[in-house]
């Protein structure tokens, strides 16, 4: 309770405070028998490693599923008492190409969909829709850079061209003045400079 | 950028000339509190249940309108505080800027997005942003419904689960007819009119590519780098306390969050030629134009200034007390001056009283004025006159006339004891200490001679030295010099190192204080069992020296060193050809040289006790150094491959064969708040070239609004007959569950 900006002094602050406070204004647009689940906040980290779990389940599981029911063709009733699921299109395929079958099936309506894709647009099958893979979060992000470019090194004090390492600190320096001062620093100084671009030494 | 490498000028003569003072210099923003913003009810009552709420759900802003408008109506960033007052005993919510408004607010306020990711975090701050949006938007009926579609903008390759709670709360708490998600930089590219090309958006928090052919997005080709304002401002503030380690205030923190973001949006700008510019920015040429002073507030201390006038009575208050004492001394002066005179006429009176009296008399007379016999009545009278003559030249202030030192006789010295009476031993024993007193000033005085001498000898021998052979004797010079330098060196690293507790200095000072307390003989001597011989050896006492802390006598012995290094540069220059003046330490270590002065303070003079330069945040290489990172991703530790590599891959590997290459390349399409820096696009065009082979068509080209048009390409969207088809309705939403979506050509893909 305490102003912080020129718009407002001690005696009109709190008139500004009611004014923009949205809680006490109605909202007959919100349905009033909604109720939010609780823990509801999760963080990527979370939200990603929840995917990559179900990713995994769901791999198992169907891949047994694509080998257990072949198995036993025409016979589900006395073996399994209905329990497994009937393979799809099973009895005349050989059993290598079902499990390329299974997979295709998970990712049916996605492997129409690259196929139209390609054909319209002219992209060759072998580049771009040789393997057609979902779209997640996790597998667009850029990889690693390739380049020699990533070899430049640059000071770590000033950004200016290093061309010198300091053995010690591993800090890079740009000439001897900045060495200087990089003798004068404590550890935590280089470890800070090192942070920032994320060389410093972790402990685990 | 036309950067000259020629040297200043000035340079030959060591040191470069001053700058001008600093023609501006930047302030930072007060907290970014926009003000009450009225509720927009015109919009609403022209809207009808077909007219879709677009809302581009930005995690730096949240910009929201009607499909029918031309701009959004709000935007704000995706910020809320929800508190409850207990003195008030009332609860409280703010969002957006209103956050800013208030002290406990900004304390209290949460984002709707994790720091550094675009990915929706904290739900209950969504609402309140939701909430927000639209009671601005002036929706007041609704009976449980928002009762308008909604158009919502998405992350690339939205997570599922985020997309299905973002369904939830709009089919169910807003109970909203109908809603669409698309991606914010493929309408965007929609609006800037683009069909065939490659999408550049860098927008807060990330920087994605995506290749769009005939109006249809290749998701799978599309690349994300991890960079964008946030990660840039983060960056800048990180580089700032790394370069200003002292800087007052709040330990860790120079910047707000949105001070650090107007820095870079203001200052920073991509450079051309990385390398080449890189290398000369801090020359002293144009530094005062690439170095930009940004002013943190400050409070300047307080030094009471006098007034001319104020001054001018003190002055005179002094003069008068001084002259009032003046006058006082020389009244005691003469008072004293007129007893002396008195007594010297009574004394020289009784003397001719004396010689009139008779010897028994006299002897008589004598003793009753405390005298032995008639010499010492004279030597009085002497002693007098001459102090009454010395006080009169005194308050004259007539030269004093030197003393003709007159060799003093010892005469009772070489008689034998038993000649003298009593009286006269007593004398002899005086006469005595006085000889050797007197012989002690001759022997010194003596030394005091042969001393000059020897100098005067040795300087003659040093000259015969040097005429004989200058080489050497000016390199015995150049290693005293070295000497005294790097004991100065050694001198200041050990003093810096001190003020470091975990340095080695500290640590061994720790263990001498240890040793030095520690009342049980070390190991080693007792196995000597020698005695304790501290002191045998004089350097033993410095132990103590280097112990000692902070400002003692040391101070002597600094002076010493630069007095001694004076000595031998003034030395130098005068004999060596090869010894200017900006060979001197003090030319070398002169500010106007330093590189660091130049990186931390810029080409002005730095005062470390001023308030207001201590509040001073140079920007110099930052300003290339941090939106270089798009580029070069490694020099902030990001372990990805910059934009023109990843637009190397996609152009070069990924899409080589396809029929579609050259249309891609006719359109690189840059959107995206962190595309604005100045310079991004030549930038671009020209990695991109050196990538490409040769005479491939290229053109590259930035969205009319970087910012705005992801909105506008939405609402545009939302108002086209043909979009209603890809909204999901409530019906379907019940049906088919939360994370069901239909495809469209500016929206993601099922997974």
């Amino acid at each position: 309770m305490a102003p912080i900006t020129t718009s407002s002094d001690e005696s009109n602050h709190q008139a500004l405070l009611d004014q923009l406070d949205i809680l006490a204004i109605p909202k007959p647009f919100r349905n009033p028998n909604y109720k939010p689940h609780q823990r509801r906040n999760k963080t990527l980290k979370q939200l990603v490693a929840d995917v990559s779990k179900k990713d995994t389940s769901m791999m198992q599981s169907q891949a047994g599923s694509g080998y257990a029911t072949p198995q036993v063709p025409g016979s589900e009733a006395t073996t399994t008492g209905g329990a497994l699921t009937p393979a799809v299109g099973n009895g005349s395929t050989g059993g290598g190409e079902r499990a390329n079958i299974v997979q295709a099936s998970q990712r049916l309506d996605r492997l129409v969909l690259e196929k139209n894709q390609q054909a319209s647009l002219g992209v060759p099958e072998s580049r771009a829709g040789g393997n057609p893979m979902a779209v997640t979060y996790t597998n667009i992000e850029s990889a690693p850079s390739l380049q020699a470019s990533g070899q430049k090194k640059y000071c770590d004090i000033t950004g200016l061209p290093a061309r010198y390492t300091d053995p010690s600190s591993r800090l890079r320096y740009h000439n001897k003045e900045i060495y200087a001062l990089i003798k004068t620093m404590g550890s935590n100084a280089t470890e800070a400079h090192l942070a920032a671009r994320g060389a410093q030494s972790v402990l685990k | 950028m036309p950067v000259s490498f020629v040297d200043p000028p000035i340079a030959n003569s060591g040191r470069n000339s001053p700058k001008p003072e600093p023609t501006k210099i930047w302030t930072l923003r007060e907290p970014p509190f926009e003000g009450f913003k009225p509720i927009d009810t015109e919009g609403y009552a022209k809207s009808n249940p077909s007219t879709a709420i677009v809302i581009d759900n930005g995690s730096s802003t949240v910009r929201a309108g009607w499909s029918f408008d031309s701009k959004p109506r709000i935007s704000l960033p995706p910020l809320m505080a929800r508190y409850r007052d207990r003195k008030l005993a009332r609860s409280f919510m703010f969002v957006g800027s209103d956050i800013y408004s208030d002290g406990t607010a900004r304390g209290q306020s949460k984002n709707v997005y994790e720091p550094g990711n675009n990915i929706i975090n904290n739900w209950d701050v969504m609402e309140g942003v939701l909430d927000y949006v639209f009671v601005k938007l002036g929706v007041d009926k609704g009976y449980g419904s928002i009762g308008r579609p909604i158009v919502m903008t998405e992350p690339v390759a939205n997570l599922g689960y985020t997309r299905k709670t973002m369904s939830e709360i709009l089919f169910e708490c807003y109970q909203a007819p109908s809603v669409a998600y698309g991606i914010d930089s493929l309408f965007s590219y929609k609006y800037n009119g683009g069909r065939t090309g490659l999408v550049a958006s860098s927008s807060y928090t990330s920087t994605h590519l995506i290749p769009v052919i005939n109006s249809k997005a290749l998701l799978s080709q599309s690349t994300r780098l991890n960079w964008g304002r946030f990660q840039s401002a983060e960056f800048l503030h990180s580089l700032l306390k790394l370069k200003y380690p002292m800087f007052p205030g709040k330990t860790g923190k120079i910047l707000s969050d949105p001070q650090a973001e107007d820095l870079v949006r203001e200052h920073c700008y991509v450079s051309r030629d990385y390398q080449q510019e890189l290398s000369s920015y801090l020359e002293w040429t144009g530094l005062e134009e690439r170095s930009h002073i940004v002013q943190s507030p400050y409070t300047e201390q307080v030094v009471v200034q006098k007034t001319e006038e104020e001054l001018a009575r003190a002055a005179e208050k002094r003069k008068e007390s001084g002259r009032r004492l003046q006058e006082q001394a020389a009244k005691m002066r003469l008072d004293k001056l007129i007893q002396k005179e008195q007594g010297l006429e009574y004394y020289k009176d009784f003397q001719v009283r004396l010689a009139d009296m008779n010897k028994k008399d006299a002897k008589r007379e004598l003793e009753s004025e405390d005298f032995a016999d008639q010499g010492q009545l004279e030597k009085k009278i002497r002693e007098m006159e001459k102090s009454i003559r010395k006080a009169r030249n005194k308050d004259l202030g007539e030269p004093e006339e030197e003393e003709v030192a007159e060799v003093p006789t010892f005469p009772l010295l070489d008689t034998p004891d038993d000649q003298l009476d009593e009286e006269g031993i007593k004398q002899k024993r005086q006469q005595k200490l006085m000889k050797s007193n007197y012989d002690a000033r001759q022997r010194a005085k003596a030394e005091k001679e042969r001393e000059k001498v020897r100098l005067a000898e040795d300087e003659r021998l040093d000259t015969v030295k040097r005429e004989a052979d200058l080489e050497s004797w000016l390199e015995e010079r150049r290693i005293a010099r070295n000497e005294v330098i790097q004991k100065i060196k050694d001198r200041d690293r050990l003093k810096a190192d001190l003020g470091n507790r975990k340095s080695k200095a500290s640590m061994q000072r720790m263990k001498d204080i240890a040793r030095l307390a520690d009342d049980n003989p070390t190991k080693k001597r007792r196995r000597g069992g020698d005695e304790d011989t501290f002191g045998a050896d004089d350097a033993d006492w410095t132990i103590y020296r280097n112990i000692a802390v902070g400002d003692q006598s040391d101070d002597e012995e600094e002076e010493d060193l630069n007095g001694q290094l004076k000595k031998l540069e003034e030395v130098l220059l005068q004999y060596d050809p090869d010894f200017t003046e900006e060979s001197t330490r003090e030319a070398q270590l002169d500010w106007t040289k330093s590189l660091v002065h130049a990186f931390q303070r810029g080409p002005y003079p730095h005062d470390p006790e001023s308030q207001r330069e201590a509040h001073q945040i140079h920007l110099n290489v930052e300003r290339i150094r941090v939106p270089e990172v798009v580029f070069e991703p490694s020099i902030a530790g990001l372990d990805q491959a910059g934009i023109v590599e990843i637009a190397a891959g996609i152009l070069n590997e990924r899409l080589a064969d396809s029929v579609h290459r050259d249309d891609i390349l006719k359109d690189i399409f840059l959107t995206g708040g962190n595309t604005m820096f100045e310079g991004f696009e030549e930038r671009l065009q020209k990695e991109l070239m050196a990538i490409l082979p040769q005479g491939a068509p290229l053109m590259v080209r930035r969205a009319k609004d970087p910012v705005l048009d992801a909105w506008r390409g939405a609402a545009q969207w939302a108002g086209e007959a043909g979009s209603k088809q890809h909204f999901v309705t409530r019906a379907e939403f019940l049906e088919k569950g939360a994370d069901y979506i239909k495809e469209h050509d500016y929206g993601n893909s099922v997974l």
